[in-house]
């Protein structure tokens, strides 16, 4: 398998912030979750300013803005900046609610984070 | 499966009761009440940013040591949330305790906190607070909870801004927007039960019927937006010169009035001339320019002037007031019966 591309990367990881959305909306619903992807978002804006570009609002998520923007940066960029969007994420879900978010995501999410890690990796 | 339908009816007659609250206390009282039928906790947070006061419902053994930890976690909770930090001193605590479940025996005088969940309760985007459950067992929550939790932080949220444009509709209906006092069918409305009030037990009752001298030339020479300005600055002179007791309202155009309940005719003529005279040294902001406005003032009071009914009463006050006008401005006239 090549090195992935940008493409790949993104399409990945819009995937698992789709899938996270699914799950972590129908636990705590559609406002909250924004305001906690907004949080998150704002954590991170400075150093990742492509990812501003994830829509989100009461009416669910939309990534092609970020996909759009992303597609420039290198693969690795865009991995740092989801990996690092994510962790935010998941910090907030913990203290909002300990483990009980965290355990119904990390069976989706770690395999995600692990096949984009090798994608990054490989040659 | 039974268990679900039975939390489901309990989820549903909560959000029943939040729905039906009339005010905060309320929407708080209702949800910790019915808490206890679908969880097992031993504290319920409901914390305010504005105020920072944190109301818990707490079991009636929960001992001090837990209380304290569940206001540490909620500072923490909400700092992170608000992206500024909360100190624990600055939160005011209101504890109510009470036997959450009367199966439960007592809480460990050493518990400590090992589970919570907490969720912001949000009002069109804004954070508003926090709710949380906690408790001193661990993994006390799982999903289904967690669910029920934020339906119910919905739900006290979407009561919250109910009560909250039910009370701008009242707002609107009653005041006047321009000046902020009460428009004139507030002032009608009022002025009806007040006088039945008067008449029934024979108490008195004074109106003050107030005009802004040549007001018609501040808005030629200056223009609406700054004779406004004019408007808004004697109405607030009025507010703060009433009593609290007394009913401040604009009657139309550049015309207030002012319902003084149990004030004779000496009162009212006190109150009055003290309005004028501050009117009278008061400079207010035009343009580029101060002017000194003044007023004229007409009184009329029951008994002392015999008034049958309310709409008499009015209309003594505006003959009083014509008086004032007539006899030069800036003055105060008491309804005079070789007038009528």
């Amino acid at each position: 398998m090549g090195k992935g591309s940008s493409d790949q990367v993104l399409e990945l990881y819009s995937n698992l912030l789709l899938e996270i959305w699914e799950v972590v909306s129908a636990l705590i619903g559609e406002t909250v979750l924004t305001l906690l992807f907004h949080l998150a978002m704002k954590k991170i804006e400075g150093k990742y300013p492509f990812l501003t570009s994830i829509n989100v609002s009461e009416d669910g998520i939309s990534l092609d803005g970020v996909k759009e923007r992303g597609r420039s940066l290198p693969p690795v960029e865009i991995h740092r900046g989801f990996q690092g969007f994510i962790t935010h994420l998941f910090d907030l879900f913990t203290t909002l609610s300990e483990g009980v978010i965290s355990r119904e995501l990390f069976p989706k999410v770690i395999p995600k984070v692990k096949e984009a890690e090798r994608m990054i990796s490989n040659k | 499966m039974k268990l679900i339908f039975k939390n489901l009816n309990v989820l549903r007659s909560t959000i029943n009761d939040i729905s039906a609250s009339s005010d905060l206390k309320e929407i708080v009282e209702s949800t910790g009440t019915n808490l206890s039928a679908l969880f097992d906790f031993s504290s319920f947070g409901v914390f305010w940013k504005d105020g920072h006061l944190l109301h818990l419902y707490q079991e009636e053994s929960c001992p001090l040591s837990f209380t304290q930890e569940v206001v540490k976690h909620t500072a923490k909770v909400f700092s992170a949330l608000m992206g500024e930090t909360l100190d624990v001193e600055r939160v005011n605590i209101q504890v109510e305790k009470r036997k959450l479940n009367p199966g439960q025996i007592r809480m460990d005088p050493k518990a400590t906190l090992k589970s919570h969940l907490t969720l912001p309760l949000t009002l069109e985007k804004e954070i508003l607070g926090c709710i949380s459950i906690n408790s001193e067992q661990p993994n006390a929550f799982d999903a289904q909870d967690l669910q029920f939790f934020s339906v119910i932080g919905y739900q006290m949220a979407a009561t919250i801004e109910h009560l909250q444009r039910l009370s701008s509709i009242k707002n609107l209906a009653i005041y006047d927007t321009l000046t902020g006092l009460y428009n004139r069918r507030y002032f009608e409305e009022r002025f009806g039960t007040e006088v039945q009030q008067s008449f029934t037990n024979k108490t008195p009752l004074s109106l003050i019927l107030i005009d802004i001298d040549h007001f018609k030339k501040v808005n030629d020479t200056f223009g609406h937006p700054e004779g406004d300005k004019i408007l808004r600055g004697v109405a607030s002179l009025l507010k703060n010169s009433v009593r609290k007791k007394d009913t401040v309202a604009r009657y139309g155009g550049e015309e207030f009035i002012l319902i003084l309940p149990e004030a004779g005719v000496e009162a009212a003529s006190m109150i009055a001339e003290r309005i004028r005279k501050l009117v009278e040294s008061t400079r207010f902001d035009v343009g580029n320019a101060h002017l000194n406005a003044t007023i004229s003032l007409g009184i009329s009071s029951f008994p002392s002037h015999r008034a049958r009914s309310k709409d008499e009463l009015v209309k003594m006050a505006d003959l009083a007031l014509y008086r004032a006008k007539r006899e030069g401005r800036n003055r105060v006239s008491l309804y005079d019966p070789a007038q009528g």
